[in-house]
């Protein structure tokens, strides 16, 4: 069970970015090379290879090395084996602890000016 | 509090939060304050009832686009505990009414504050009955207006 919250935990992780998720969302339409999928962020290369270096230990996409083009392809397994409800739920109250963290420190900036 | 054994169903989200413990328990247990975060904006959200008791009555609406007010939550505190620990379910509504409705399917929250040498250790733990079923999952998606991560994963979950 701990070991299936974690697993929920990294794709939550992984999901949670928007640069990651549009990687995904990419990726949903067929395999792509890591320059093609880099071309529309502005993001020097090696930042970008941590998000897919991110997605691939979250075990969302696969990856290979072909000469010099790395291509990647979305594990659509793995997504499937998500929860779709309960990942729901989860991103529903972790965006509440989200906000709330920043609304508390907001309010105690005002309280505590620099 | 001693806590069920956790299932397939249970989530728990925590936050160390910067801050001290009242601080963060005032934008909980604040109706005015609470609003502010519960629901993310654009959309508004409406305390309509922040009774803080057991059995007291916890009601928030959302508006969207400016539309009228619509129901949200509708659920009941069932323990108390003054800066260190709230739990509502929306089993049960008023009084410890059952709820002719629960959306998207029963829950119980517990929410628990607790001093860190950061600030405030905040934790949230909620049990669901079971999942959601199909129809209400439908729904799920354009609930809380979580449209973009949640309805972007299930677009990608799904089979095609």
């Amino acid at each position: 069970m701990e070991q299936y919250s974690d697993e929920l935990s990294g794709i939550f992780q992984a999901l949670a970015d928007p640069t990651r998720r549009a990687v995904l969302g990419r990726l949903s339409k067929g395999p792509a090379s890591v320059s093609d999928l880099a071309k529309p962020f502005e993001m020097a290369l090696p930042s970008f290879m941590k998000h897919i270096r991110f997605l691939e230990g979250s075990g969302l996409i696969r990856t290979h090395k072909e000469g010099r083009v790395r291509t990647c392809e979305i594990e659509r397994k793995r997504l499937a084996a998500v929860e779709g409800w309960l990942l729901e739920q989860r991103a529903l109250w972790e965006g509440r602890a989200d906000r709330l963290e920043q609304f508390v420190t907001r309010i105690q900036q005002q309280v505590k000016p620099k | 509090m001693t806590q069920t054994q956790s299932n397939d169903f249970d989530l728990t989200t925590s936050r160390i939060i910067k801050a001290p413990r009242a601080l963060v328990w005032s934008a909980w247990a604040d109706p005015v304050s609470f609003a502010q975060w519960w629901i993310p904006t654009p959309i508004k959200c409406k305390v309509v009832a922040m009774d803080l008791r057991p059995g007291g009555s916890f009601v928030t609406e959302m508006s969207e686009n400016g539309g009228p007010f619509m129901p949200h939550l509708s659920a009941c505190f069932l323990n108390i505990a003054e800066a260190e620990r709230i739990v509502f379910t929306n089993a049960l509504v008023d009084g410890w009414r059952p709820a002719a409705a629960f959306y998207p399917t029963p829950l119980t929250a517990t929410i628990t504050f607790k001093d860190h040498p950061e600030g405030t250790e905040y934790v949230a733990h909620v049990m669901h009955k079971d999942r959601a079923d199909r129809d209400r999952h439908e729904e799920l998606r354009f609930h809380d207006g979580w449209g973009t991560v949640a309805a972007q994963l299930a677009a990608l979950v799904e089979p095609r």
